[in-house]
């Protein structure tokens, strides 16, 4: 393997890894805090991708610069948290909490079949492309290797500002505190007069957020089709179950691991490429079935 | 201040009290004796809004049955749980801290209860800044009992307090709730146990809880000659 190749596996793991930590990071806070396992983010994820084309494309088709398409991005993630994760947790989720986890599972499961019909119904099962984010940003070259700076030097800067913002929101504002006590420990928490009913739907409207952010990012660097939602949640799912559920630097560095792990596959064992992340979480998870970050018995965020 | 007239609690479908009807006026100290599994952790989290009641249970004549639990703490009632319960992400401090953020306190009036609860337990000034999950289980008492006072400025229950404490530390924690008491006449203690010894001299006066069934008694040694 020469440098060139190193550098563009490199390059590529990071980028991906960015992208897959960010619908990671909104997974891992409602699980972190709630106990669900949202399938339905996979879905999030993909609606904040098609939002994003659908906001882009109206607005710069009115003439205006396409530097607006990263504002768009954070629109359209931001309506998916409160169009969409609103009303599941108000509406669905906040009807089973105490009920048994497959069902919890079931349900979620549910919703992420019926928004999967809403794409189609919406959007219909032609791809789309919309990169003008991407070419805005323009090139960077390192060592020889040309590479784009929204994925080299954006995706990744995002992911980590959300990783510090994160977790400077959750241990250092009051309404981060609320939400963590009520993480802890729901019962106490409400003793002291938290309202844990908004603290769920706020924190369900934040990860909601997150992987409509996810696939706002994700949109312009992929063809935007049917399906895209069930590949995410099966890869975050997996970079969560690695990490440890609810473990938020666990992810970054999971997300990382996984990232690299696949991009370098794919120069060297093409084949298995698709399976690594996989292949890690196993392997992970037979040595260290709590996660490599997890607890058995703590509940951390 | 606090009116409890038959009521009945269940934990999911199990009923565990029955009966309850009784009266604590303000400014009481009412000792909660019972044995263990008598229902004592129950009818404070019943008080708090843990269980499924009939009945009706009045605080400062307002019928509360209804209200949802988060909103009740802030009627004036401070809570601390039987097993402390405090909130390892964060210091002691910000664990005292917490009930008046909740209640959106405004700064001063925050400050103004810190201190006094500063005032009634000193020594936690000192471990203020100590992560809560690194304080001796006694210590965490008075922690606990701390952040009770920020919102209980009506009522205040603590759940068997001296419950594991070492003779000297509940010396101590006994000291402190002569304090609040000469602090603030009017505050309402409900403070349970399951040995009466303990509390000797201390209450106005004992509910004894039994079964479930609560009645008006005297602080009766625990064994009583066959
Ligand atoms: N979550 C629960 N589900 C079912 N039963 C419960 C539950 N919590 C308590 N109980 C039952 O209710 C009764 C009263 O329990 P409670 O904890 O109120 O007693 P207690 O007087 O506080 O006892 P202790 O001195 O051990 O703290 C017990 O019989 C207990 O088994
Ligand atoms: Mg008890």
């Amino acid at each position: 393997m020469n440098l060139t190749i190193f550098l563009l596996a490199l390059f590529d793991g990071i980028a991906y890894a960015a992208l897959v930590f960010i619908v990671a990071l909104g997974l891992t806070l409602i699980f972190g805090v709630m106990r669900i396992l949202n399938v339905a983010h996979g879905s999030l994820y993909a609606i904040g991708a098609y939002a994003t084309v659908a906001l882009t494309g109206f607005f710069l088709s009115l003439g205006l610069a396409p530097a607006l398409s990263f504002p768009l991005m954070l629109v359209a993630a931001i309506l998916v948290g409160i169009l969409l994760g609103g009303p599941i947790e108000w509406l669905l989720l906040r009807r089973i909490y105490d009920k048994p986890e497959v069902l919890q599972l079931l349900v979620t499961f549910a919703v992420f079949m019926i928004l999967e019909d809403v794409q189609r119904l919406v959007w219909g099962t032609q791809p789309y492309f919309e990169a003008r984010a991407l070419q805005a940003l323009g090139n960077v070259t390192v060592f020889g290797v040309t590479y784009t700076v929204y994925q080299l030097i954006l995706l990744p800067a995002v992911a980590l500002v959300l990783l510090l913002g994160l977790r400077f929101f959750l241990r250092r504002t009051i309404l981060g505190k609320l939400i963590t006590a009520t993480t802890e420990d729901r019962e106490a928490a409400q003793s002291i007069g938290i309202d844990a009913d908004k603290v769920f739907l706020l924190t369900f409207i934040v990860g909601a957020a997150l992987g409509g952010l996810g696939g706002a990012l994700a949109s312009p660097t992929t063809s935007i089709l049917p399906g895209m939602g069930a590949d995410m949640i099966v890869l975050s799912f997996a970079v969560v179950a690695t990490a440890g559920l609810g473990q938020i630097e666990g992810a970054a560095l999971t997300a990382l691991m996984i990232g690299l792990g696949r991009s370098f596959a794919v120069y060297v064992w093409p084949e298995v490429a698709v399976l690594v992340p996989y292949l890690i979480m196993v392997l992970v998870l037979l040595v260290r079935p709590e996660g490599l970050f997890g607890s058995p018995a703590a509940r951390k965020i | 201040m606090l009116e409890l007239r038959d009521v009945n609690a269940s934990i999911g479908i199990i009923p565990i009290l029955r009966n309850l009807d009784f009266f604590i006026g303000a400014g009481e100290t009412v000792a909660l004796i019972g044995r263990n599994g008598a229902g004592k952790t129950t009818l404070l989290r019943t008080i708090m809004g843990f269980t499924k009641i009939t009945g009706e249970i009045r605080f400062d004549g307002r019928p509360i049955g209804a209200m949802p639990p988060p909103a009740r703490p802030g009627l004036g009632i401070g809570y601390a749980p039987e097993d402390r319960r405090l909130f390892s992400a964060f210091t002691v401090e910000e664990n005292i801290l917490l009930p008046a953020q909740a209640a959106r306190l405004s700064a001063e009036e925050t400050k103004r209860r810190l201190d006094r609860a500063y005032r009634i337990l000193p020594e936690l000034r000192e471990m203020a800044g100590r992560p809560a999950g690194n304080v001796s289980g006694g210590q965490g008492k008075m922690v606990a009992l701390a952040r009770a006072l920020m919102l209980g400025t009506k009522l205040v229950m603590l759940d068997e307090p001296f419950q594991g404490l070492a003779p000297a530390l509940a010396q101590r924690y006994a000291e402190a709730l002569r304090a609040l008491r000469d602090a603030d006449r009017s505050v309402t203690l409900i403070i349970t146990e399951s040995n009466p010894a303990l509390l000797r001299g201390f209450a106005d006066r004992t509910l004894v809880i039994e079964r479930g069934e609560v009645a008006e008694g005297a602080l009766e040694p625990e064994t009583t000659p066959a």
